[in-house]
């Protein structure tokens, strides 16, 4: 990569000064290249920073080494003005006036594109829909946009690099730390391996901790990148609804998948679905919502009109063939047949939340051995799922 | 003239004979005490002077010097004030020598003369086999518990030197100390809790069951409300009476500690101790400076320790009860000397799930994970380790609340655990949590069926070796109450597979 040239050092610079915020940053950008306006900060005569907050650390900052480390890192610098700058973030009002890349920056363009964002603490059902999601519709050529964070933005991104990596979709993700720092930990093979296969953007210079804030106003950017955002799972109040509002602020169309009345994860969603968002079952619903189900099967699609109420009447014949996942968790007939008069009773007793074993227990009324060998059956046939001291339906 | 008179002082939990020397000599008056007393000990010169004096007795206008003998051994407490105001009497003549001929004393007394119970009687009186001992009425019944030999007992100072002399008859029997007088603490288990009312709960009965057959300790984790303090008080109950050697053990430290027995002086009942979770590690473990008091866990031993809400005591508390949970004693070390006190008890903890209560399975709770990660590790990996069950509690549905049958008895299940204990106590432990890990597969063999669906769980990295262990040892206490006598069967097995401890439960993560 070649070396960072001044514009991109300085604007870099700009983003790296300590208690800097998009919103300053875009201020002091606003009517000024950044050299001028680095030089403006620098001597303490900058109009947008009237009482020279940065001017000192500016003086301490030796911009051509600010460069240096970004190409060492191989992190691009974006500017609202440069070629590879995200055409969707163009003209909103939200763009952020300097954008960080790791990988390559115009994996979205060209490609339908939807959100699958959710709750951090996510059930088991959420995970699974959100990666199965991901996968089907990474493999249909929709770019999957979501933040690299624990439970279902990180299960949507696994389920986009599950498959391989020639076909499909490019995964894209935004973060809120700085791209040289892996936000949660666990999530350091996926980060680069989404960086790899597409892209990472950050609004965050490098070196930047997560702290609170940064992640709802990530969340903006991800809303804008996308034609539909999709939430999985969400409390009430979550962070996951700060997309949807921002979306629905840009007439995005926002859709929710719809989860069990007793389960607090999904109560967010629920909600949504209440408010009048579009319910999603699997891809088809998603594939539709952006008026795309006929493109997606053709495999030649275009960044479609986003218009959701349309698309839900259009609704594809029910054995659509790539209506199939939620068929395919369910266990199989035979598999059902195959249980015994224990082992059914168990499947029975275990609901769409996660079940404790005493609900177990009092629903089959089995003895603590039965019931235990049941589940443990059933586990090795990965029709249940074990936690601590509670089961749920794979 | 000189007297001297024999007595006790208490270091830790033995007693120590103490020799107290009177010397009444001509001269200006006055009243020394040598020979290491602590302030207690000082002070009874003011309280033996009041005494004599309220008694209508004659005090020595001349010079009293009282040395406590080994002079290199720190006293305390006042149950030396007896035997120096008999000192006293002997050595200026009031009592003839020969009445207190191979007697010892121990009391405390009164300014109006009255003799007032001491703490630690019972491993006094022991301390003093050889003697006849006078001991105050209200510690009366502890003293006899001690030993065969002559005890007697009295009220006041007075009422001593009269029968000393023969004028008077002995009390006959001791008097129960007036409850006005007793710790307010509650020493055994709360009497008139019966398991029956614990409604549905089967899991946490059986666990509850298990660990009081096979003295494994046990961790209750669920939301607040789900009853597992109610459950935890009920668990004392279920376990058998406590065996004479292992009651006196008892009995000891809670006479040092000075609580109160039980009227005829005897704890049979296993305690149960439930101390707040702000207790200092001196309260968790014992010492103190001066005099060495048993701690909680002391005060818990031959019972059960409960510690309701675990994830709020403090680390260093928690931590300290590591090494006394492996070796069933405790030494407590000072700068004046150490003491080792007897801690072998059951553990019973119960603590939320994370810092909101209600989760455990995902989705349920708003906490953050590193919130939840960061409040699992309030209870240290070793620590946790010490656990055989570990269950999830949640609360009843309201069904079982409000209807269903009643529910099994503590007398009922109380049966079943004795003869489960009885079972263990064949194979020559007294508990199965006892068993030697190299020992397990000769003295308590599996069935292949039994072994392969261990196995499993060995080989799919769900079980360590160690938790290999625990199953085998939970599973034979589960068939000792199931009254199989052989080997243990896959059931058995599948039983403590579910009960037993794993991290996941605080953690909240899917195992598999």
């Amino acid at each position: 990569m070649k070396a960072l040239c001044g514009v991109e050092a300085h604007a870099a610079a700009l983003a790296g000064l300590p208690v800097m915020t998009p919103v300053r940053l875009s201020k002091l950008l606003d009517g000024f290249k950044p050299e001028m306006a680095w030089s403006a900060v620098r001597a303490g005569t900058h109009p947008a920073d009237p009482r020279r907050r940065f001017a000192y650390e500016a003086r301490k900052t030796d911009v051509p080494e600010v460069g240096e480390r970004y190409t060492r890192a191989g992190v691009r610098v974006l500017l609202p003005d440069a070629a590879d700058y995200p055409s969707m973030l163009v003209g909103d009002p939200g763009a952020p006036a300097v954008l960080f890349a790791l990988g390559d920056p115009t994996a979205p363009e060209g490609r339908p594109r939807v959100a699958i964002v959710g709750t951090r603490s996510a059930t088991h059902y959420g995970r699974q829909v959100a990666s199965d999601l991901a996968s089907e519709l990474a493999g249909a050529g929709v770019v999957v946009v979501s933040g690299l964070a624990r439970g279902i933005d990180g299960a949507a991104h696994a389920g986009v690099v599950r498959g391989a990596a020639d076909v499909g979709a490019p995964p894209v993700a935004v973060v809120g730390t700085g791209l040289d720092v892996v936000y949660p930990s666990s999530n350091g093979e996926l980060w680069s391996e989404v960086a790899d296969r597409g892209v990472i953007f950050s609004e965050s210079p490098l070196g930047r901790q997560p702290r609170p804030g940064v992640f709802p106003a990530r969340n903006r950017i991800i809303a804008a990148l996308s034609d539909v955002v999709v939430v999985v799972e969400s409390h009430y109040g979550g962070g996951s609804l700060y997309t949807a509002e921002a979306a629905a602020r840009r007439s995005i169309p926002v859709c929710a998948v719809p989860g069990s009345v007793h389960s607090r994860a999904s109560e967010g969603t629920n909600a949504l679905l209440v408010d009048g968002c579009v319910p999603v079952r699997d891809a088809t619903d998603v594939l539709v919502a952006i008026s795309l189900a006929r493109a997606g099967r053709e495999s030649e699609v275009g960044p479609g009109s986003s218009s959701a109420p349309g698309a839900r009447t259009s609704r594809s014949t029910p054995n659509h063939p790539t209506r199939s996942t939620t068929g395919g968790r369910r266990p199989q007939a035979s598999a059902e047949a195959a249980m015994d008069a224990p082992q059914r009773a168990v499947w029975e007793a275990v609901d769409d939340t996660p079940t404790a074993f005493e609900t177990i227990l009092i629903r089959t009324d089995l003895t603590i051995p039965a019931a235990a060998e049941a589940c443990e059956h059933l586990v090795e046939q990965g029709q249940l799922v074990a936690g601590a001291g509670w089961w749920s339906k794979s | 003239m000189i007297a001297t008179i024999p007595s006790a002082v208490l270091i830790g939990v033995d007693g120590k004979p103490v020799f107290v020397e009177v010397h009444v000599s001509n001269g200006l008056p006055g009243f020394t005490v040598v020979g290491l007393p602590d302030a207690a000990v000082r002070e009874s010169r003011d309280r033996v002077r009041a005494a004599l004096l309220s008694s209508s007795l004659p005090w020595p206008l001349r010079r009293v010097t009282v040395n406590l003998a080994p002079s290199g051994v720190r006293k305390g407490g006042a149950g030396l004030d007896l035997p120096i105001a008999i000192g006293v009497l002997v050595a200026s003549g009031a009592l003839d020598p020969r009445t207190v001929d191979n007697t010892a004393f121990v009391g405390e007394l009164g300014l109006d003369g009255s003799l007032r119970g001491v703490p630690g009687t019972l491993v006094l009186a022991e301390a003093l086999g050889r003697y006849r001992l006078v001991v105050p009425a209200a510690s009366g019944h502890e003293a006899v518990l001690a030993r065969e030999g002559e005890i007697r007992m009295s009220g006041s100072l007075g009422a001593v030197v009269e029968q000393l002399a023969g004028h008077r008859p002995w009390n006959q029997s001791a008097v129960s100390v007036p409850p006005s007088l007793s710790s307010p603490r509650s020493t055994t288990a709360p009497s008139g809790m019966d398991l029956a009312d614990v409604r549905g709960q089967r899991l946490a009965r059986r666990a509850l069951e298990v660990a009081a057959a096979g003295g494994h300790h046990l961790l209750m984790v669920g939301p607040p409300g789900s009853g597992k303090t109610m459950l935890a008080n009920r668990f004392p109950g279920l376990l058998p009476d406590l065996p004479r050697p292992r009651a006196l053990e008892v009995t000891r430290v809670h006479s040092v500690a000075g609580l109160p027995l039980t009227p005829c002086g005897l704890i049979d009942r296993p305690p149960f101790r439930a101390p707040h979770h702000g207790a200092s590690p001196v309260a968790m473990i014992g010492g103190g400076s001066g005099w060495m008091r048993p701690g909680e866990i002391s005060l818990a031993h031959g019972g059960v320790l409960f510690l309701d809400e675990m994830g709020e005591f403090s680390a260093v508390v928690l931590d300290a009860l590591r090494q006394p949970l492996e070796e069933g004693q405790v030494r407590v070390s000072r700068a004046r000397g150490s003491t080792t006190f007897p801690a072998r008890f059951i553990l019973v903890g119960a603590m939320n799930p994370c810092p909101c209560g209600e989760g455990g399975a995902p989705g349920a709770c708003r906490c953050s994970q590193s919130a939840r990660e960061r409040y699992s590790r309030r209870l240290s990996a070793p620590l946790f380790d010490r656990f055989d069950i570990a269950i999830r509690v949640d609360r009843p549905p309201v069904d079982e609340l409000v209807g269903g049958g009643p529910a099994e008895t503590t007398s009922a299940v109380a049966a079943r655990v004795d003869r489960a204990r009885q079972r263990a106590f064949r194979r020559g432990v007294s508990v199965n949590a006892d068993l030697r890990a190299s020992t397990l597969d000769e003295v308590v063999p599996m069935t292949r069926g039994a072994a392969q669906v261990v196995e499993k769980h060995v080989r799919s990295g769900a079980l360590s070796a160690r938790g290999f262990h625990r199953v085998h040892r939970l599973a034979r206490t589960v068939a000792d109450l199931d009254s199989v006598e052989g080997v243990i069967e896959e059931a058995h097995v599948r039983e403590a597979l579910l009960l037993r401890s794993r991290r996941e439960l605080l953690l909240g993560t899917e195992s598999r």
